[in-house]
């Protein structure tokens, strides 16, 4: 079985769920492929440690728990401390570049691309789309979900009426992760499966 | 910066339809006569002497679609509405933006106002703004009428703060619409501790 595996690290408040929430959502409901969600989350609403972990794949998905993963995305430097090691080699990193310094706990191969998803969002409005950044940086790059899965994912999950602010976030997000993959010699592994 | 979603074909009462889209600094001129037309009445609500050249030479200016956001409306190549958000990216007030709007005579009570009004009330959504105010004579019931089905409010009256072309003081009202429950709505789903996310 061909199956992608994905975690999403940060902090309370990041929005770091429903960045899983919506890669998974846009992935089976919206690509017709299969895929889980499995969230930890501290007891304090902001500032705690969480994470999402997401599989994706052609066919039902019997353990959904993710301990190497292929995709790492990290939003807080404590994540990426504590789950870089985790990343297979040869894997994919996507991180906040003006939160996250990478170093070289990095396992061999790994491909790390950076985006300053904060700075961005608050120049479309609202610090509060970082993660919908994130989700569009991580569609560009990996091409693991198609970008209209994507629109429809984060246009189905959002409070409506803040729709077009989360679409244009999604949109600089993916842009982005675009233009960073097309002036990068570096492509995405070959486990991954363009949506 | 480039606005997106436009331009907007919208459909009037009747069915007269206007394309609405961002005004950009060729309109100058078509937007001059716009406001040069309406009658002394209804120029009289306007902050600005829009007869006046210099006004026209700073409105023009001012336009970058990041604090001054003008959108005008178009019916076969004749401007006949025209509306302006405007905001502040510093400040104890970068939160509010305050929407103006003027329509032609031949175009009022026919919903144009309204969809002036929806394109930027929307549009200040989208930004991330949580407020947005309009300021009402108390005598200019449709425009009140109109703001109300977009979600404004009275929030504050200013009594005899105008005076008609008649010399009469009348009321201005501030009417406000606070949108800041859908950011908090927002606040909530990234919050990351609720296990009900994504229902």
């Amino acid at each position: 079985m061909d199956k992608t595996e994905i975690r999403v690290g940060g902090l309370g408040g990041q929005g770091v769920i429903l960045c899983g929430m919506i890669i998974g959502k846009a992935a089976s409901i919206f690509d017709g492929k299969h895929a889980t969600l499995i969230q930890a989350f501290g007891p304090e609403a902001r500032g705690s440690a969480c994470s999402a972990q997401v599989s994706v794949a052609d066919e039902a998905i019997g353990y959904p728990y993710v301990k190497n993963p292929d995709v790492l995305i990290v939003m807080s430097p404590d994540a990426y401390t504590q789950f870089a090691p985790q990343l297979k080699p040869g894997g994919v990193l996507l991180y906040e570049n003006e939160l996250i310094k990478v170093d070289d706990r990095l396992p061999a191969g790994v491909k790390a691309f950076g985006i300053p998803a904060t700075r961005l969002a608050e120049e479309l409005g609202r610090k509060l789309v970082l993660n919908i950044v994130m989700t569009g940086f991580f569609a560009g790059v990996t091409g693991l979900v198609s970008s209209e899965a994507a629109e429809r994912a984060v246009k189905s999950s959002v409070p409506r009426g803040t729709e077009d602010l989360n679409l244009r976030a999604l949109h600089r997000g993916y842009e982005y992760g675009r233009q960073i993959l097309s002036t990068s010699e570096l492509e995405a592994p070959t486990t991954m499966r363009r949506g | 910066m480039k606005l997106e979603g436009f331009p907007q074909l919208v459909s009037l009462q009747e069915g007269t339809r206007v394309v609405i889209r961002p005004m950009e600094l060729e309109d100058g001129e078509a937007v001059f006569e716009f406001f040069g037309a309406l009658p002394e009445e209804d120029r009289q609500y306007l902050r600005n002497d829009v007869t006046s050249r210099d006004w026209l030479e700073r409105f023009v200016r001012s336009i970058d679609y990041d604090t001054v956001i003008p959108v005008v409306a178009e019916h076969e190549g004749t401007v006949v509405g025209n509306a302006t958000l405007y905001r502040s990216r510093h400040g104890w007030t970068k939160h509010v933006a305050e929407i103006r709007i003027a329509v032609a005579r031949p175009f009022q009570h026919k919903g144009l106002g309204t969809a002036l009004g929806r394109v930027l009330v929307r549009h200040a959504i989208g930004l991330g703004l949580e407020k947005m105010i309009v300021h009402v004579v108390e005598n200019q019931i449709a425009a009140k009428r109109a703001l109300e089905k977009l979600g404004f409010r009275d929030e504050a009256v200013l009594k005899g703060h105008v005076k008609d072309i008649h010399g009469i003081k009348r009321n201005l009202l501030v009417m406000s619409n606070d949108v800041s429950h859908l950011w908090e709505a927002m606040a909530e789903l990234v919050a990351d501790y609720s296990p009900t996310i994504g229902g």
